[in-house]
């Protein structure tokens, strides 16, 4: 195949010709550029106190890492030398790197499951079985049309963007299979397709942790909690606001999402951690 | 004509990663997967980031069946062996399996994220860290 090409628009037309499958899936093309020049450019520009303090808000301090290190543009390894030989201060920068740790604690997992991260690990801790989730993705939410401004501005900037914050991944994530009962698989396919740094591993596995067939209890949230991480960018503008299917105190939403689930568990607020670099 | 060429994947695209690093100038290949493109039914954004990552990579593309291909390319050179990197993808394992019916495979380890080569238990994250944390901070393990 071509090596040469005038410019990235020479070079897009060359693959939408080569790929049309994948030209009909989406035919978007991310801002973000490929290679080891861009991996070191953003490389530069990661602040890990900053990032320590406001990964969790989408306007945080995020490095954006994630599609270099998916593909092994840079390894986990050197970015951890470049954060951890940086400084003394340990702590300022354990934020950092304990998210490059999932990454390897992830990729662990995957050699020894293999193409077991697509089953289910663990039985729901839903009170639902697996076969009470619908297998397809609704098109509303891969359209971004179900009238949500956040859902639908998470699915139009995966589509349009190739990535999304951690944490519009988690909620994305949760609206999908505890709102729409949709099984994790017809989601972790869909991140797949459109993420940059889509990893069978890193995805699939997040994706159980919030349906919880990869960990103790189900993530969810609330309209406050995306509000508040959001700025409520989202929020402001929904026609929804208010009234919303989020709206509601923790307890309120889980005994009306899990009513069958055995033990109410008492939810985060605050997400554990977001599961990558992003 | 060269005894190896070197097989770049997904999982590794640095031009400093091992297996161009341990056979600077030799013959290097990628192949795009078009079974694996047909399942996954990929995005064009994700076409372009990984072919933008090819072009500075000393390594002609093409595209089809992995192992046909490779095989093909090492003929072409005259290779016997075939150098990578490692993976974890049960894709890489089911290939290498494959590849080595008809040809050395090398496989080179990453620089690896923890200088620790005992047992960690990946029930979950939370006792993966446990010890994890013990070794990612030290600077004198660092690679």
């Amino acid at each position: 195949m071509r090596r040469e090409f005038a410019d990235r628009d020479d070079l897009i037309a060359y693959l939408r010709a080569e790929f049309p499958n994948a030209a009909a899936t989406d035919d978007n093309v991310a801002e973000t550029r490929g290679g080891r020049a861009a991996a070191e450019a953003r490389l530069r520009q990661i602040e890990p106190q900053r990032y320590g303090k406001s990964r969790n808000f989408l306007t945080g301090a995020v490095t954006k890492l994630s599609p270099y290190l998916r593909y092994g543009v840079l390894s986990l390894a050197e970015v951890r030398d470049l954060v951890v030989g940086a400084t003394r201060e340990i702590e300022s920068i354990a934020k950092l790197v304990q998210e490059l740790a999932w990454r390897d604690y992830w990729q662990r997992l995957y050699a020894q499951m293999g193409d077991g991260i697509w089953k289910d690990q663990e039985p729901y801790k839903t009170g639902f079985q697996a076969r009470q989730y619908a297998n397809d993705l609704p098109d509303d939410i891969r359209d971004g049309t179900t009238g949500m401004v956040c859902i639908d501005s998470f699915s139009n900037d995966m589509r349009t963007h190739g990535w999304l914050h951690n944490h519009a991944r988690m909620w994305l994530a949760a609206y999908l299979v505890h709102w729409r009962r949709v099984r994790w698989q017809a989601g972790a396919h869909w991140f797949l397709q459109h993420l940059l740094d889509g990893d069978p591993a890193s995805n699939n596995l997040s994706w159980q942790w919030v349906a919880s067939t990869f960990s103790h209890k189900p993530y969810f949230f609330n309209r406050e909690n995306l509000e508040k991480y959001t700025d409520g960018v989202y929020c402001r503008q929904c026609p929804l606001y208010g009234h919303c299917d989020l709206e509601g105190s923790y307890e309120a939403i889980e005994a009306d999402l899990f009513p069958n689930a055995q033990q109410r568990n008492t939810t985060e607020r605050v997400p554990r951690r977001a599961r990558r670099a992003n | 004509m060269a005894n190896t060429i070197v097989w770049v994947h997904g999982d590794c695209l640095d031009p400093h990663g091992p297996a161009l690093a341990a056979h600077p100038g030799a013959p290097a290949i990628w192949v795009w997967d078009d079974a694996l493109l047909a399942e996954w039914r990929l995005s064009l954004k994700r076409i372009v980031f990984i072919y933008e990552s090819l072009l500075e990579l000393p390594v002609v593309i093409r595209r089809g069946d992995v192992a046909t291909q490779l095989r093909r390319f090492a003929d072409e050179q005259g290779a016997t062996t075939i150098a990578t990197a490692q993976s974890p993808s049960p894709r890489f394992a089911a290939l290498s399996r494959e590849l080595r019916h008809t040809h050395t495979v090398e496989v080179l380890p990453v620089a690896p994220f923890l200088a620790y080569q005992g047992t960690i238990d990946l029930k979950r994250f939370s006792r993966y860290w446990a010890t994890a944390e013990r070794y990612v901070f030290d600077k004198t393990a660092q690679s």
